[in-house]
């Protein structure tokens, strides 16, 4: 008999068939009676101070039905730590990013609502502003907060082993500096948020989510309401990407503007504004000094990385961390200093980007190449030399309980013919590598842990109840795969109640690739307790031990002797008859290390368990044009486990268009002081199916010892190193190495011209 | 001022009262609560919003709708059998995984609904020439490639 019967099978996702019909309603779609629409006033300055806000005329506006403004709030501050509490929903002295929230209208349309906004009449007083992190920085620069001097938000100080000595003993040393400039998240759904109260004073709010615990505590906080008041209900999610972490100054205007005019209300975001005023993803400028031995074994680095933040902190100390994170689980390094600085400047706010930082992680690596070129070591080599292994130990001191690294490197190696290709591909023509790893989770406070609850139904149904939230990824899915294999059901008999604060248990939410490890956990141990329970029911009728049964196709059978069965549906109307208890509950709280904090303590266990992906990537630049065509992309991650091979697939090549095809061809926010000029797909340019090119995946799975059915996580990994292996197969082809990303036709026109250049003035005559 | 025009909907004839200034779009979500199809840009960019007026595939939101007075409109919802078997489109979606966050999903289908109605047998670049309006952020397209050919015939199964 086959071990499993869905886990570690394709399965087609539960959630598919609604969105394929266009029944999944989004937040979007959902209609209340009585309901208002409701839209923000945003600021045209990037840095000023609010003088005076009247807002008499739009009141008296006919079909106005609420208008608020900082007044209504209670001057309250936000911030993910105690320590970054920096953001008013609406300010109320000073806006600090074209596009902040100034005030809102709820009306009783559209229309009516953009023309009560115009009516508003804001004073400001225009402050000098600052929009670089140069300019940001430097001596006597415009101020955005008096907490953070000379506009420096977070330090991260990271200093393990001696890097002195490291670069004493090293045979060669390297510094170079990386940059890149802010990406969009763009996801396909734009934001939107529906708000209504009962005559009880409880909030019921709709929105796209990371995890909806995440959303009630600050609301209950700025609304003066308890928790259990606050209902974040469940909804479709167009995609999040690590851009629907926090709140939203849209969940709290719209929640104020229903409470209010005593009527639902609902805002939903034009792409402008979901570009623009949720979060966009750091630009970043890292400089990397590496010293190795004579066979490319990294002995020490220094890294000192620029962050710019824009105009408030969001998950500050976190974005400051993990890209770095992210390469010191990825390579060994013994000897190591990393010194990373967010900066604020009056643009919008920066958030965690599925890609953490192209500047850093392309850096890190197109160095490991440049520095083998001159050691005379190919690229795939100098991964294998420094890759991870398990059994180690982080700099950050994170153990590493399962590592699939090399494993992912040879592999990836094989698939795309590496030895018969690098070095020998024709002109114009380049192959490049690139690794990665991420976390499953961080220490994340006393919501660090899930918790899933199983009812049972008389007809040996269940329903699955967990605060995991589903992104777009397949997280529901997973719950309903991993409840109905333990218990021996089909995923028809799962009912699914999950992401809803009013109902479902704590849980982290989809954060830092944590869902799979720590709620796929929580889930299967409360299908455990279950079944212990049945088993238990099941023994005693037949007597004989619970360890000699076997839960499978909606049956309890002997395992010895199959014939012999009970169908689950008995043994629970056995247990109501008796009045015994059979529901299940599970929890599941990872191995970190509660004492480690981003700024303060930045050592000990990061997370349980890491994924490792390796992707390598062929291509053919134009000369004349600076076009790049992609030829040929292998992904190769260490998953742990595939629960559902469709799925991580599936993750893999949206991690390869994002990380790659994006990343590092055409994706980058333009600015004009302050100024998005580009927050659309005319400017923006997201990879089309046009674009992509043919994709080779390879599951490598490690087994995690802690992971549910030694599972860790899919796809986040490939994600991030596809930006690497592009970056170093252009420069492989060019023949020049890219600081600068994304690398786009006109710096590789060029880079190519410089060379010719160079090489010119080399021949001599 | 409102006008009324008549048009097919999903093979049903519809009166509706419209401003003249609305778009095909807004008319299917706001006032026919026919939510499956999308706004993701409004300006024609993402293709979220795709239906199939007679025959072709367009972007709704660009569409104004007076324009579909007298024309057959088909939308996500309008592709099911009416016995509620999934349209092989639809199926192919879910078996090939090539559905996400699920928000491209609707206009994805209904851009491969007109091709594969016109074109039997569609080869890849026809696929990926047909659907390079819709815009996908989660999936990299490739499952969405197969569940086309699949539906077309030209795939596995």
């Amino acid at each position: 008999m086959e071990k499993f019967t869905l886990i570690g099978k394709n399965m087609k996702r539960i959630d598919t068939a609604a969105k394929a019909t266009g029944e999944a309603i989004f937040s979007a779609d959902l209609t209340l009676p009585r309901m208002l629409i409701g839209k923000a006033l945003r600021s045209p300055y990037p840095h000023a101070r609010i003088v005076a806000i009247d807002t008499s005329k739009a009141e008296r506006l006919p079909g106005v039905k609420a208008v608020i403004t900082a007044q209504d709030m209670c001057g309250d501050k936000w911030g993910v730590f105690r320590y970054t509490q920096d953001q008013q929903f609406l300010p109320t002295e000073k806006v600090r990013y074209m596009g902040e929230e100034v005030a809102a209208v709820a009306a009783i349309d559209e229309d009516t609502a953009l023309q009560a906004l115009k009516l508003i009449d804001v004073q400001y007083e225009a402050l000098p502003s600052v929009f670089t992190i140069d300019d940001a920085i430097a001596a006597g620069a415009p101020q955005l907060h008096d907490a953070y001097p000379n506009n420096i938000n977070v330090h991260v100080k990271i200093d393990v082993g001696d890097i002195e000595k490291g670069f004493n003993e090293s045979y060669l040393v390297r510094e170079d500096t990386f940059s890149a400039p802010e990406d969009a998240y763009f996801q396909g759904e734009p934001y939107a948020v529906v708000a209504q109260f009962d005559q009880a004073g409880n909030l019921e709010i709709w929105m796209p989510n990371a995890g909806p615990h995440m959303k009630a505590k600050p609301l209950s906080n700025v609304l003066k309401i308890p928790l259990n008041k606050v209902r974040v209900r469940k909804i479709t999610i167009g995609g999040a990407f690590g851009g629907r972490s926090e709140i939203s100054p849209a969940d709290v205007i719209c929640a104020f503007l229903a409470r209010k005019a005593h009527r639902p209300v609902k805002i939903v975001y034009t792409r402008e504004e979901n570009t623009v005023a949720t979060r966009q993803a750091h630009a970043l400028v890292t400089k990397i000094k590496t010293g190795v031995d004579r066979e490319g074994k990294v002995l020490a680095r220094d890294i000192t990385c620029h962050m710019d933040g824009g105009a408030y902190s969001s998950t500050g100390p976190i974005a400051t961390s993990v890209p770095f994170l992210c390469m010191e689980q990825a390579y060994r390094m013994d000897n190591v200093r990393y010194n990373g600085y967010r900066i604020l400047t009056n643009k919008p706010i920066r958030g965690m980007y599925r890609v953490h930082g192209r500047a850093f992680a392309c850096g890190i690596d197109i160095q490991l190449d440049m520095i083998g070129a001159a050691l005379g070591i190919d690229p795939l080599t100098m991964r294998l030399r420094n890759a991870r292994q398990t059994g180690d130990y982080t700099p950050t001191k994170s153990y590493v309980a399962s590592c699939g690294m090399t494993e992912s490197i040879v592999k990836a190696g094989e698939k795309s013919g590496w030895k018969e290709k690098f070095g020998k591909l024709p002109p114009y023509h380049g192959i490049g590598i690139g690794c990665n790893s991420v976390q499953t989770g961080f220490p994340m406070g006393i919501r660090g842990g899930s918790q899933a609850f199983i009812k049972l139904n008389e007809d040996g149904g269940i329903t699955v109840i967990t605060g995991i939230v589903d992104n777009g990824q397949g997280n529901d899915n997973m719950v309903v795969q991993i409840a109905a294999e333990e218990l021996g059901l089909t995923p028809d008999d799962v009912q699914l109640i999950s992401a809803d604060t009013e109902v479902t248990p704590s849980d982290p939410g989809s954060y830092a690739m944590c869902e799979t490890f720590i709620g796929g956990n929580a889930v299967r141990l409360a299908a455990q307790d279950v079944k212990k329970k049945l088993f238990r029911i099941v023994a005693g009728e037949f007597g004989i031990g619970v360890d000699n049964l076997t839960a499978r196709d909606r049956k309890i059978f002997v395992t010895e002797n199959p014939e012999k069965s009970m169908s689950i549906a008995k043994a629970v109307r056995i247990a109501l008859s008796r009045n015994e208890s059979i529901s299940g509950e599970g929890s599941y709280w990872p191995n970190v290390d509660p004492k480690r904090e981003w700024v303060k303590n930045p050592y000990g266990q990061l997370s349980e368990t890491f994924s490792f992906g390796t992707v390598i990537a062929e291509v053919k630049v134009d000369p004349e044009t600076g076009q790049v065509e992609v030829l040929e992309v292998t992904a190769a991650q260490d998953v742990g486990f595939a629960l559902n091979p469709q799925v991580i697939e599936g993750q893999f090549e949206g991690g390869v268009a994002m990380g790659g095809q994006g990343g590092m061809l055409s994706e980058f926010l333009q600015w004009h002081e302050g100024r998005v000029l580009n927050p659309t797909q005319f400017g923006y340019l997201v990879p089309l199916a046009i674009d992509m090119p043919k994709i080779n995946n390879i599951i490598v799975e490690t087994i995690d010892p802690n992971g549910p059915y030694g599972a860790k996580e899919a796809g986040m990994s490939v994600a991030m190193s596809a930006a690497q292996a592009y970056c170093g197969a252009i420069s492989n082809a060019v023949g020049v190495y890219f600081h600068d990303y994304p690398i786009t036709p006109d710096k590789i026109v060029k880079a190519i011209e410089e060379k010719k250049q160079k090489e010119n003035a080399e021949v001599p005559g | 001022m409102k006008r009324e025009i008549t048009f097919k909907l999903n093979n049903e004839e519809r009166k509706v009262e419209v401003d003249p200034g609305w778009t095909l779009l807004y008319v299917l979500r706001e006032v026919l609560e026919l939510t499956g199809t999308k706004e993701g840009c409004g300006y024609g960019e993402c293709g979220a919003c795709t239906v199939i007026i007679d025959g072709r595939s367009v972007n709704s939101c660009l569409y104004p709708i007076l324009e579909a007075e007298g024309r057959a409109v088909t939308t996500i919802e309008g592709l099911r059998a009416a016995s509620g078997e999934l349209h092989p489109l639809q199926r192919a979606f879910v078996n090939e995984g090539a559905v996400q966050c699920g928000f491209c999903t609707a206009g994805m289908i209904m851009s491969a609904k007109a091709l594969i109605d016109e074109n039997e047998k569609p080869t890849e670049d026809d696929i990926k020439d047909n659907i390079a309006g819709n815009l996908c952020r989660c999936t990299g397209y490739v499952q969405i490639i197969d569940a086309i050919k699949t539906a077309a015939g030209g795939g596995r199964t």
